[in-house]
This record gives C-alpha cells, sequence and structure tokens, in this order.
C-alpha cells in the first residue's frame, strides 16, 4: 500500500495539495497523449511515404545505373577513374531545414545545387558527352528522390524517439501518478473522514449525555418543585446531595464510551 | 602484282582476319539474343558464336560486365594473334591501330599519378590493346616532371607528347584536353602512315579515320558548349582529318549552342552526318556515328589486299562486344524497349 | 540523438561499387579536399576487405562532421550488416540503395524492417 500512495501527513492542506496535484497530472496526460496522438499520425504518414518512397526508389536508380550503361556504351569505356580523380568540389550538397511537429524539431534536408560547379565539363569530349550529360542529369535526379527519401528516413528516426519517450510519460502518468494522487486523496479522505466521525460521535454522545442530564435535572427540579410545593420548609440540603450523584454518574458515561471507542469503529 | 605481294607477306594473316569477320554475330542471332529473358538465357544463345569458348567457366551468376570481359578478352587475343603473325609493313599498321588504346592507358597513368593513386590498379584498368611492355614503367613514377620524362622516352607516343605539350603545360592541363590533343596528333599521324602502305589500304583507311575525326569534331563541338572554351581551343582540338575539314571544323568550333552545330552540320550535305542529329528514335547522335561507321567497316571489308581489313574487322568486332554488353544490360535491367539499340554489321 | 547539431552538414557521402559511386559523383557530390585528399565517397570492388569497408563506415558516421547523408549500396550495407543495423543515429542519414547488379531487396534494409514491424506487416 506505501507505494500507492505518497507517504503525506492526512491533513486537509495535503488534500488541497493533491488535489492540486491530481488536476495538474490529468491536465498533462490529455495534453502529452494528443501530442503522442499528432506525433503518431505524422509518424504514420512517415512511415507509409518511406514504404513507397524506398520502393520506388529502385526504379529510379535503375534508370540511373541504364543511364551509366548507355554512357560505357558510347564512350566505350570506363570512365570511373577518370570521373574519381576530377571530382573536387560538390555541386550538389543539402542543408538542412527545421520543421516544428507537436513541438519536435525535424529537419528535413533540401537540395542545393551550385551550377557554378562542374567538375565534368569536359568528360566525354571527344565521344559520348551527351550521354555524360544525360546520366549527369538522370543521376541528379535519383539523387533528389534519394534527399527526400532521407529526410523522411531522419525525421522516421527522430520521431520514433520522440513518440517512445511522449509515450512513456504518457502511461507513467496515467499508469504510476494518476493512482497514486488518486490512492493518496482517497487516504487522505478516509482518514479525515474517521476524524470527523470520531469528533460527531464525540459531539453526540456529549449531546446526549448533556440531554441526560438535563432531563435528570429537570426530574430533579420537577421532584424538587413537588417536594417543595409538599414540603417548603427542608429544601437545602436534599438539593445538594442530588448533585454530587449527577457528577459520579457523568464521569462513568465517558470512561465507557473510551473503552469502547475502537470496538465501535 | 600489288597482289601477288600482299600475299606472300600478309596473306596468312589476312585470311585469319576474314575468318573472324565472318564469324561475327549474324543480325539473325542477334535478333535471337534480344529475345532473351534472363543473362544464363543470353549466355547459352553466345554458346552459338565464336564466344562460346570464353563463356564456357563463367560462374553463376553471371553479370554484365562478365560478358563485357569475357568478349573482350576474345577480341585481344584474336589481335594478338594476328600480331605475332604479321610481318612489316603490317605489323606497324597494327600496332599503329593500339596507339589510339595506348593514349587512354597514358591518360590514364597521367591523371592518376596527378593523384597519387594505387598504381597497380591502375595498370589493372589499362586497355589491354594499349598495352606495351614499359607502361609499368610509368607507374613507377611519382612526380609529372619524371612521368613526362619517361612517357617521351619510353612509349611510342613520344612524337605527339612532343608536339602537343611542354611538361609545364601537362599538370595545368585538363586531362580531356590533353587526352583529345593527342587524339588528334595521332589520327594525323596514322593517315600520313597509311599514305606509305600499298594498294586501297590509303582509301579505305581515309574514309574510316576521316570518319572517326569528323565525329570527334562533331562531338567536340557539341560538348564543348558551356565549357569556357576558346574557340581556338576548340579548334586546336579537332582532328585536321576527313570531311568536315577545314571549312565545316572552322565553322563549327565558332558555333556558339548545340542548335547551331546542328545547323552548321545539316548544311554541310556530307551525306553521313546530314541526319546525325535526328533524335526522333531516342538515337543519340553516337548511335548515328556507330551505324555509319559499321557501315564503312563493311565497305572496307569488300575490299581486298587492303590492310584496311584488319582495321575494319577489329572496330566490327569492337562493336560487337559493345553490342552484346548493350543487350546484357537491357535485360539486366529491364529496358526492354532499348534492346534494339545495336548496330548489327551483316 | 536530437541534440547533435545538423547545420554543418552538407554532404552526401556514399560507399559503394564503382557504377554506383561514379554515378552519385556524376550528379555532384563528390569533394575532394585538396590537402589532405581526404574524400567523401569509397569505392567497394571485390578485393576490398570487410574490416576497410567498416573503417569508411566508422569514418563517414563518426569522424566526418560534415557529411548529412550516407548512401550505401545494400549489397555492401550486407557485408557489415551488424553494424549497419545498430547504427540508428539521426545524422548522418543512413540510406541503403540498390546497385547495378544487385536489385533492391526491402527485406534487407534496416530501416525499412522497423518500418514493416511498425506498419505491422
Amino acid at each position: 500500500m506505501s507505494q500507492q500512495r505518497e507517504a503525506v501527513f492526512p491533513t486537509r492542506m495535503t488534500l488541497n495539495l493533491m488535489r492540486t496535484k491530481l488536476r495538474g497530472a490529468s491536465t498533462g496526460h490529455t495534453l502529452l497523449k494528443r501530442k503522442s496522438e499528432a506525433l503518431t499520425k505524422r509518424f504514420r504518414d512517415i512511415v507509409r511515404k518511406i514504404d513507397d518512397a524506398k520502393m520506388k526508389m529502385g526504379g529510379v536508380m535503375q534508370a540511373a545505373a541504364f543511364s551509366l550503361a548507355e554512357v560505357s556504351y558510347a564512350t566505350g569505356g570506363n570512365i570511373g577513374i577518370e570521373v574519381q580523380e576530377l571530382a573536387k568540389q560538390p555541386r550538389y550538397t543539402v542543408a538542412a531545414r527545421q520543421e516544428n511537429v507537436s513541438g519536435v524539431i525535424l529537419p528535413s534536408f533540401e537540395a542545393i545545387v551550385n551550377k557554378e560547379v562542374d567538375d565534368f565539363k569536359l568528360t566525354g569530349l571527344g565521344r559520348g558527352g551527351q550521354q555524360v550529360n544525360k546520366a549527369k542529369y538522370i543521376y541528379g535526379q535519383a539523387v533528389d528522390a534519394l534527399v527526400e527519401l532521407a529526410s523522411q528516413q531522419t525525421a522516421f528516426v527522430l520521431l520514433d524517439e520522440v513518440i517512445k519517450v511522449t509515450n512513456r510519460r504518457v502511461n507513467a502518468i496515467e499508469h504510476v501518478i494518476i493512482p497514486r494522487t488518486e490512492n493518496t486523496i482517497a487516504y487522505i479522505l478516509s482518514e479525515l473522514d474517521e476524524l470527523e466521525r470520531e469528533e460527531f460521535f464525540r459531539l453526540k454522545k456529549v449531546q446526549r449525555n448533556k440531554q441526560r442530564d438535563a432531563e435528570k435535572l429537570q426530574i430533579a427540579e420537577k421532584a424538587e418543585k413537588e417536594r417543595l410545593a409538599a414540603q417548603e420548609s427542608d429544601a437545602v440540603q436534599s438539593v445538594e446531595a442530588e448533585s454530587t450523584t449527577e457528577n459520579g454518574a457523568k464521569n462513568d458515561d465517558m470512561n465507557a464510551f473510551d473503552d469502547d471507542a475502537d470496538v465501535v469503529f | 602484282m600489288e597482289a601477288v605481294l600482299f600475299n606472300v607477306e600478309s596473306g596468312y594473316a589476312e585470311a585469319l582476319c576474314r575468318g573472324l569477320s565472318s564469324s561475327l554475330i549474324k543480325s539473325a542471332q542477334y535478333s535471337n539474343m534480344t529475345q532473351c529473358d534472363t543473362l544464363e538465357d543470353l549466355k547459352l544463345q553466345l554458346g552459338a558464336t565464336d564466344y562460346a569458348q570464353s563463356l564456357a567457366n563463367v560462374a553463376s551468376p553471371i553479370s554484365t560486365s562478365d560478358f563485357q570481359n569475357r568478349l573482350f578478352a576474345k577480341l585481344v587475343a584474336d589481335f594478338r594473334y594476328l600480331q605475332t603473325t604479321a610481318v612489316e609493313p603490317l605489323s606497324k599498321f597494327l600496332e599503329y591501330i593500339t596507339y589510339g588504346y595506348m593514349i587512354d592507358n597514358v591518360v590514364l597513368m597521367v591523371s592518376g599519378t596527378l593523384h597519387h593513386r594505387n598504381k597497380e590498379e591502375l595498370l589493372e584498368r589499362a586497355h589491354p590493346l594499349g598495352w606495351f611492355d614499359t607502361l609499368p614503367a610509368l607507374s613507377v613514377t611519382t612526380d609529372i616532371e619524371s612521368l613526362y620524362d619517361v612517357v617521351l622516352v619510353d612509349t611510342p607516343l613520344a612524337p605527339y607528347f612532343k608536339e602537343c605539350f611542354t611538361v609545364a603545360q601537362i599538370s595545368d592541363l585538363q586531362i580531356e584536353i590533353i587526352r583529345n590533343k593527342l587524339y588528334r596528333a595521332y589520327l594525323e599521324d596514322f593517315a600520313q602512315f597509311c599514305k606509305t602502305l600499298p594498294g586501297s589500304t590509303y582509301e579505305s583507311m581515309i574514309k574510316m579515320l576521316g570518319f572517326e575525326a569528323d565525329c570527334r569534331t562533331i562531338n567536340i563541338a557539341v560538348n564543348s558548349n558551356g565549357t569556357g572554351l576558346s574557340r581556338a581551343d576548340r579548334e586546336a582540338l579537332m582532328p585536321r582529318l576527313g570531311a568536315l575539314y577545314p571549312v565545316i571544323s572552322s565553322q563549327l568550333a565558332r558555333s556558339e549552342d548545340p542548335e547551331q552545330v546542328r545547323a552548321v552540320v545539316e548544311q554541310c550535305a556530307v551525306p553521313e552526318f546530314t541526319d546525325c542529329f535526328d533524335s526522333s528514335n531516342g538515337q543519340t547522335l553516337e548511335d548515328h556515328f556507330y551505324a555509319e561507321g559499321i557501315v564503312l567497316c563493311r565497305e572496307a571489308l569488300t575490299q581486298q589486299f587492303s590492310y584496311a581489313t584488319f582495321y575494319a574487322w577489329l572496330k566490327a568486332a569492337e562493336q560487337e562486344v559493345r553490342n552484346v554488353t548493350w543487350i546484357a544490360e537491357c535485360i539486366a535491367q529491364n529496358q526492354r524497349e532499348r534492346i534494339s539499340g545495336y548496330v548489327s554489321l551483316f | 540523438m536530437s541534440t547533435q547539431k545538423s547545420n554543418n552538414r552538407t554532404l552526401i557521402a556514399i560507399i559503394g561499387d564503382e557504377d554506383s559511386v561514379t554515378g552519385m559523383l556524376l550528379a555532384g557530390i563528390g569533394e575532394t579536399i585538396k590537402e589532405t585528399g581526404e574524400r567523401n565517397f569509397f569505392v567497394v570492388d571485390n578485393k576490398t576487405e570487410d574490416n576497410e569497408i567498416v573503417e569508411a563506415f566508422t569514418n563517414f558516421t563518426e569522424n566526418k562532421k560534415d557529411i548529412a547523408i550516407l548512401l550505401i549500396n545494400q549489397h555492401i550495407a550486407e557485408r557489415i550488416r551488424p553494424l549497419v543495423d545498430a547504427y540508428q543515429n539521426a545524422f548522418p542519414a543512413l540510406l541503403e540503395i540498390p546497385s547495378k547488379d544487385h536489385p533492391y531487396d526491402p527485406e534487407k534494409d534496416s530501416v525499412l524492417k522497423r518500418v514493416r514491424k511498425i506498419l505491422g506487416e
């Protein structure tokens, strides 16, 4: 039981504190849940897109590979080494753009093509230049597709992580914090109730005793009056004796109540 | 008289060459090959050709580069065999043919050395037809000066190098410029050499070499657009040879954009090139050139007692390797609609 | 993970066979730093050892801080699969791409495997 409620002293102030905490937790829970849902929605979009894009990539890359086959058909040789030696300065670079999805910063890549730079201007000059240009163009498109895919994949990896964390927090609130706070509140309430009932019973008891005393007093007064009426002369002594027994009986009642307390409640 | 002398010295080699030419793949076989669904099928089809041996022990799965490498290895072996049977001046002629490939190899070495590339890897990539005994010597050089010296001393390309560059120029120049300049010198020199050969060799050869020169000229004109090469630069790359030289080539060197190049070429009234910019069937310049080139090869093969036969055979066989590789690529990459892009000799 | 800075990551790097690398270089992704000869591409041929691939992979993923996207041929990723599967970072983004001789197999892609799991397929 001690794990399911917090170790607090059951007072009204703590009760208020706990109630505020519960309210906070459930607001937080709904908010986080909404965030998680928004992220998950986005995530599913991305997942589906990745699935499509990955499958499409096969086709794009094949077209690109074929354009390279055309190059080697036209130039009658392999331009690999030459191209590797000529590559100096990147023409195609990417920049990370940032996008905010429910408070999560998702980077996505944007292609930047520097038209000034072309390391392979002269490749295929004497032979096959057209095919080389075509291959450049088609591979450029392939890289476009890959950059797009990379953006989604990065978003996928980041979102996956964030969603995991968010869900963990949602679950923590839902299954640990809220029940615990509720338990604490219930505990405080029950303790307070118990105190109240104790108080109530005490009051009742006091009231009853008072009533009984009052009745006795009345009866005594009545008897007194009657007696006074009957014999008016020797009144003072008998009244004093009455009130002494009164006090003794009252003390007895209080003692009985104390002994019984645990049994009754 | 010429005929008698020709056969005394080169009759055997020519017979070999004829034999090789007649066993080149026929168009019926090509159309069978285009029906193949997998590369294994293609391998089976090639079993009916001279390439059966070359492909016999290729491990599955066979790849397109296997086709290219094996077929090419056979071509090289055939050529080397022809060389061993040849005597002067045929042997010299065959050697001249290899100079073209040597240019590629030397350029490869130069660019590799400039970038401190692994030498063994470079040697492996050298074109086997352009192999010469001192090529590995190039690979031990580490800086461009000594490379230049070695090229001058040790390679048959020395005259071209000397003519085209000084050592200071070579490290500044773009590798493609070096290649094209050397090639220009080579084509011109080859044509000069052919003049010294007997019979109809020069007539046939000048056609083919001229055609090759023209193709390069047009290509350079088209591809140099937007590269910042000046008119003089371009003109310095265009071979002084062929039907387009000198009037049209200088016009081409002056053209500013592809449309202008096209207009010049189409008006030049050289029948081979009038429709070479026609891309209605998705054909490229290169497709047109290959098709025209093979026509010239066919013509050259009808000549007798001519060294041009050897050149024509080599070009046709090279085209054949390209064709098979192309068909293999189309099959492997599922590009069926492009598969008929090959050029058949017969 | 999300704290990594991405602003100075601008390059696309590739580990691939010669054709894939050539193609990507033609598209213009290549960079060679003149002084060090350092490059953002790595060619794998049939002589390349697995540990060289591992070295290139760790170099691109950990040491070089200017790479935003790392492309790797799937059949090469297959050779260092445990390393690739264990790679979870967002930067550089790791993409498995098909090569000419090896068509794309979605079953082997490490990210797609996770994607498929989420889609419940």
